[in-house]
């Protein structure tokens, strides 16, 4: 008895609490965020369990008992049995394909509102069986093999997401190529290994392969901030008589952003590092603004019918009560939160009632968040993700275990591509795709999954100690 | 490799999104307020509601213009059944079930289309989930026969609205009436929506921006599908929607309607006027019509157009826009113009020459008193002729236009040939040649008095409308002065309209009055008097005949009258289209109005029901 307590004693004290509390904290505001947006009058119990914040609660609670049971589970467990969870994730996968189609997907698995979505499981199948997979090869071992079956592993679930479909869930899985390049492997054996085809040529390897995956980010993301931003003026009502063209608001932003990660990384880095590290910067500044300067002169350059399909690809164009309808009213939603926010339970636009924004309390959650809160809760929200964030990474780097390392970088990418989608189409800086924001929609699915992803990584983290854990 | 370094691509993958999201944030949240507008637009709506416009009060408190309750039958085609008894429905309201469907597409039609320019797509602005009004304005007992079973027709509902009623079926020329704002109203003045009413003529219209209100704005949060869901922010932002003041007439509406029914198969005018203060009593334009016709939009289509194109022109307001020449009642002012101007004295004399101008046969004017009596024809003659050729000048062609300059001014300062400040639409100033008139026709010194004599008579040139012969009827009894005609005595409590307050004075003194006004006591009550119809028993009537000669048919019987002699309480114009001497028609009807408003009853029973039963239409 007193050994058992012991040892729950152990379990707790080596839980990383910042990162617990945060996550505590999160499902807290989560679950009040839900209640107001589905908020019924008739049934004003937040106990109610036919409303769906009271399933929401029982979401939550059923979320805790899985935690429960982590926690009291031998971490190894996940390293022994990556294989089959793996395996078991890709027949639920399968076998939600002959389900019935629920909103045009075959996505759900079991009846109405009890039913789970195998894809959100997935994430942490995949997760597990990546990281075992990492855990398993030499890191100098690293060919084009290697690549392949990290690759391969990626593919199944992600071919079988897209045929229920579901996109937003299938972008979220590009995320593990992060995780990949942070493990060093990159698509740089394959670049060598076709780059060395050609007579005379023979690298050891290249810069463009090893980082591509962070350079096709950074242009995407680039450009697609730049196609948005080139076509406005920026106002600021308090100057008035001020205005921006876009581009250079762009430009601004990045030399603002340049100097701001120098500053940071300037903190982190070490004193023979730092002159690198501002090479990067300016290189980095020079070639972001060179790529924003392309797609900018170079959209300018478009004839009107190449303009015109892009435009519409990325909402600019104005049809707010056509094709554009959900981003408008969500954009609206946000953006009339003001400072303050219009308070708790005031929401017009994003109200369940005034059902302006569809999905509300699910994949547009966020709208409720920041009409109601305005800019004070959507910045705490940020700050709170951003602190998760960075935690889970330092988390990750101070793993013995490759296999955690992985495993944490793994829930890292996860939760921040929920994270920059979700708030991204809320925004208009990404293309509308239903994805949940973690710990925030309602759902059983995504609260069940992010927490037991959250559980494990907790589990993990505080068995680190472990030899070989 | 070492690949450690590579958290910080991390890293600052996870800063460069979330700052920039925070940036955009703080943008689109606090600086760009253009997203709190299309919210606004999406979701927080204004509701307008319009208060029950100011109703009317005659002098002696009675309701004249009511606000009745009314109902619209609603349509939501969202809630409507999917199989609708079209027959069964069109049974209900009494319409043909062709009626009903081509309501139905009046409605769809006439929400008008929108283009989405980048689709091209066009669409229709009709919302299945919005309510459109089916039948308008039913009275409570049409929606009381169909309203138990409306329930069988899901989809249909009924709605309150307000609409004028008038419990007395009078002074519709006075009151005016109500119909829908037209499109420019909307833009003209935004405190028009479309299908709000506005004051179309008489004092609904003049006094259309005190009687409609002050409307509420109510806040509310829409959904999506339109519906109000609750008030915007606890109605923290809403006005209370505020009825416009009560007007209180100083028409009386008995007199009116007294007016009214003497009038009955005439055409003409009764203008009765209360001299100390400028208020009308009556105002009766003949022939008129029930106000009742015009209330709610069925029955304004339903009746405009026949009332519209009436030969009789009942909606003409003949009291205010009708231009005729004043008669023998305007020698009243040119005996008064000629005493102030002194080229006669009250015991002055001319000879019933008739060579100039025609007389009937009557005892000689010794004084000028029994030329008003006797209305004496060449006397006024002479009398202008003085005003009018003073001898400034050597040549007649040149002293006549000094003389006539001053003529016009006597007269303008009677409130002929100037538009009445009366608050009411529809005002014609009538016509005082001036010499500029007289110039354009016949040249600069190119005409003397003989060219414009029959101006003296009444006749001739001038016009006044039956409003300025109450008027004048009015300033003889306060013997020189007059607040301008007007029909509300107070709006609220707040009295008249500041310029309803202010004495006008005439050119002429108090003295010049007397012998003017014992000649219209002798007109009435000594024999040999052009009026003695208008006598009442034991009140003194003071009045003037008229006889207007018309080219185009019978003459046009005219009489102003005021009385009693001494603190007189109503001044009176009545004008009857081509039904004779003065004497015969109009001053009996002044008669009976007057004795109706002095005495509140009738003691010459014969003559009432000569009147009532005489029909000169």
């Amino acid at each position: 008895m007193s050994r058992n307590m012991k040892r729950d004693e152990s379990i707790l004290g080596n839980i990383d609490w910042g990162l617990a509390i945060v996550f505590l904290i999160m499902v807290f505001m989560g679950v009040a965020n839900v209640y107001s947006a589905a908020f019924n009058p008739k049934h004003p119990d937040l106990f109610d369990f036919s409303q769906k914040y009271g399933k929401q609660i029982m979401w939550v609670g059923i979320s805790m008992f899985l935690g429960l049971l982590v926690f009291l589970i031998d971490a190894s467990i996940y390293r022994k049995f990556a294989i089959p969870i793996y395996l078991f994730c890709l027949v639920l996968l399968v076998i939600v394909l002959f389900m019935p189609s629920v909103n045009g997907a075959h996505a759900w698995l079991g009846i109405g509102s009890l039913g789970i979505q195998p894809a959100e499981f997935a994430k942490i199948g995949t997760a597990i069986a990546l990281s075992s997979y990492v855990n398993s090869i030499n890191v100098k071992q690293q060919n084009v093999n290697t690549v392949i079956v990290a690759n391969i592993i990626l593919l199944f679930p992600m071919a079988l997401i897209l045929l229920q479909p579901d996109a937003g869930t299938f972008v979220v899985f590009t995320g593990f190529l992060f995780v990949m390049y942070r493990e060093g492997i990159t698509y740089d054996p394959i670049v060598l290994h076709l780059v060395n085809l050609i007579p005379g040529v023979r690298f050891k390897s290249t810069w463009v392969g090893s980082h591509f995956i962070p350079i096709l980010f950074v242009v995407v993301f680039l450009s697609i901030i730049t196609l948005l931003m080139s076509n406005n003026t920026i106002h600021f009502f308090l100057f008035p008589g001020i205005d921006i063209p876009g581009f250079f608001g762009v430009i601004g932003a990045l030399l603002f952003m340049g100097v701001a990660t120098y500053l940071i990384l300037r903190f982190f880095a070490s004193k023979r590092e730092r002159n690198r590290i501002t090479m990067i910067v300016v290189i980095g500044f020079f070639l972001c603004s060179l790529i924003a300067s392309i797609v900018n002169f170079g959209f300018q350059g478009l004839k009107k019918h190449q303009k015109d399909r892009i435009e519409l690809f990325l909402g600019l164009r104005e049809d707010p009560d056509g094709e554009d309808y959900n981003r408008n009213r969500a954009m609206a939603a946000v953006g009339s939160g003001g400072f303050f926010g219009k308070g708790y339970g005031n929401a017009s636009v994003a109200s369940v009632e005034s059902n302006h924004v569809p999905e509300s309390e699910t994949d547009f959650i966020f709208c409720p968040l920041a009409e109601e809160w305005g800019f004070l809760g959507s910045f705490v929200l940020i700050c709170l993700f951003m602190f998760m964030l960075f935690r889970i990474v330092q988390i990750a780097e101070r793993q013995k275990s490759r296999f955690n390392r992985v495993y944490a970088y793994c829930v890292a990418m996860i939760l921040f591509y929920h994270f920059a989608v979700n708030i991204g189409m809320d925004i208009g800086f990404a293309p509308v795709i239903g994805i949940p924001l973690p710990f925030f929609s309602y759902g059983g699915s995504s609260m069940m999954s992010f927490s037991v992803m959250m559980f494990v990584l907790l589990k993990l983290d505080s068995q680190r100690g472990d030899v070989l854990g | 490799m070492n690949t450690d370094a590579r958290r910080y691509v991390i890293i600052v993958f996870f800063l460069l999104v979330g700052s920039i999201y925070a940036v955009r944030l703080f943008y689109m949240q606090v600086m760009d307020d253009s997203w709190t507008l299309r919210a606004q637009e999406i979701a927080e709506k204004r509701q307008q509601i319009t208060p029950p416009r100011g109703v009317f009060f005659d002098r002696r408190g009675k309701k004249i213009v009511a606000n009745k309750t009314y109902f619209n039958l609603m349509m939501r085609e969202a809630d409507m059944k999917e199989k609708f008894d079209t027959n069964a429905f069109a049974k209900l309201i009494g319409w043909t079930p062709m009626k009903v469907k081509s309501r139905f597409w009046e409605i769809k039609l006439g929400e008008g289309k929108y283009k989405n320019p980048h689709t091209g797509k066009t669409t229709s602005n009709y919302q299945k989930i919005r309510s459109y009004p089916f039948v308008k304005e039913m009275s409570m007992e049409e929606m009381a026969n169909i309203a138990p079973y409306l329930q069988n027709f899901p989809g249909f509902y009924e709605e309150i609205t307000s609409m004028r009623s008038y419990p007395y079926a009078n002074a519709a020329n006075i009151l005016g009436y109500l119909s829908e704002v037209n499109g420019e109203e909307v833009k003209e003045d935004h405190f028009y929506r479309a299908g709000d009413n506005i004051g179309r003529a008489g004092l609904e219209r003049f006094y259309e921006t005190e009687l409609r209100g002050i409307k509420g704005i109510h806040y509310i949060v829409t959904s999506a599908l339109n519906n109000a869901i609750e008030p915007y922010a606890n109605g923290k932002y809403d006005t209370i929607a505020k009825q416009g003041p009560a007007l209180h007439l100083g028409v009386d509406i008995v007199l009116q309607a007294y007016g009214e029914k003497l009038m009955k198969n005439k055409r003409g005018c009764i203008v009765a006027i209360e001299p100390s203060s400028g208020e009308v009593l009556a105002l009766v334009s003949a022939p008129t019509f029930d106000p009742n016709l015009f209330v709610g939009k069925r029955s304004i289509s339903k009746n405009y157009s026949r009332l519209i194109s009436d030969p009789s022109k009942p909606l003409y307001p003949r009291p205010l826009s009708a231009e005729y020449p004043p008669g023998s009642t305007f020698k009243l002012i040119q005996a008064l113009t000629a005493l102030q101007e002194g080229v006669i004295r009250p015991g002055t004399s001319f000879p019933c020459t008739k060579s100039m101008v025609g007389c009937h046969n009557h005892p000689h004017a010794r004084n000028v008193s029994e030329a008003v009596q006797y209305s004496c024809n060449p006397y006024f003659y002479y009398t202008v002729k003085k005003i009018i050729q003073q001898g400034k000048r050597k040549k007649v062609t040149e002293d006549a236009p000094i003389g006539l300059a001053k003529w016009t001014k006597y007269m303008k300062s009677f409130g002929f040939g100037v538009k009445l400040e009366t608050d009411i639409t529809g005002i014609r100033p009538g016509l005082i040649p001036d010499p500029a008139y007289y110039d354009k026709w016949y040249g600069h010194n190119a005409w003397g008095f003989s060219t414009i004599r029959s101006n003296s008579i009444g006749q001739g040139e001038v016009k006044a409308t039956p409003l300025q012969l109450a008027n004048l009827a009015a300033i003889l009894a306060n013997r020189g002065w007059f607040i301008t005609p007007h029909f509300v005595k107070s709006i609220g409590s707040k009295g008249p309209l500041a310029i309803y307050k202010k004495k006008q004075y005439t050119m002429i003194n108090r003295v010049h009055f007397d012998p003017v006004i014992e000649g219209m006591r002798m007109v009435v009550n000594e024999k040999g008097g052009t009026g003695s119809q208008a006598r009442i028993k034991d009140i003194v009537v003071c009045g003037k005949t008229g006889t207007v000669q018309n080219p185009q048919g019978e003459d046009h019987s005219v009489f102003i009258a005021f009385a009693p002699m001494y603190k007189p309480k109503i001044a009176i114009a009545v004008f009857i289209e081509n039904a004779g001497f003065g004497g015969t028609w109009a001053a009996p009807i002044a008669n009976l109005m007057m004795e109706k408003y002095l005495k509140k009853k009738i003691t010459d029973k014969e003559k009432e029901k000569h009147i009532l039963e005489s029909d000169l239409d």
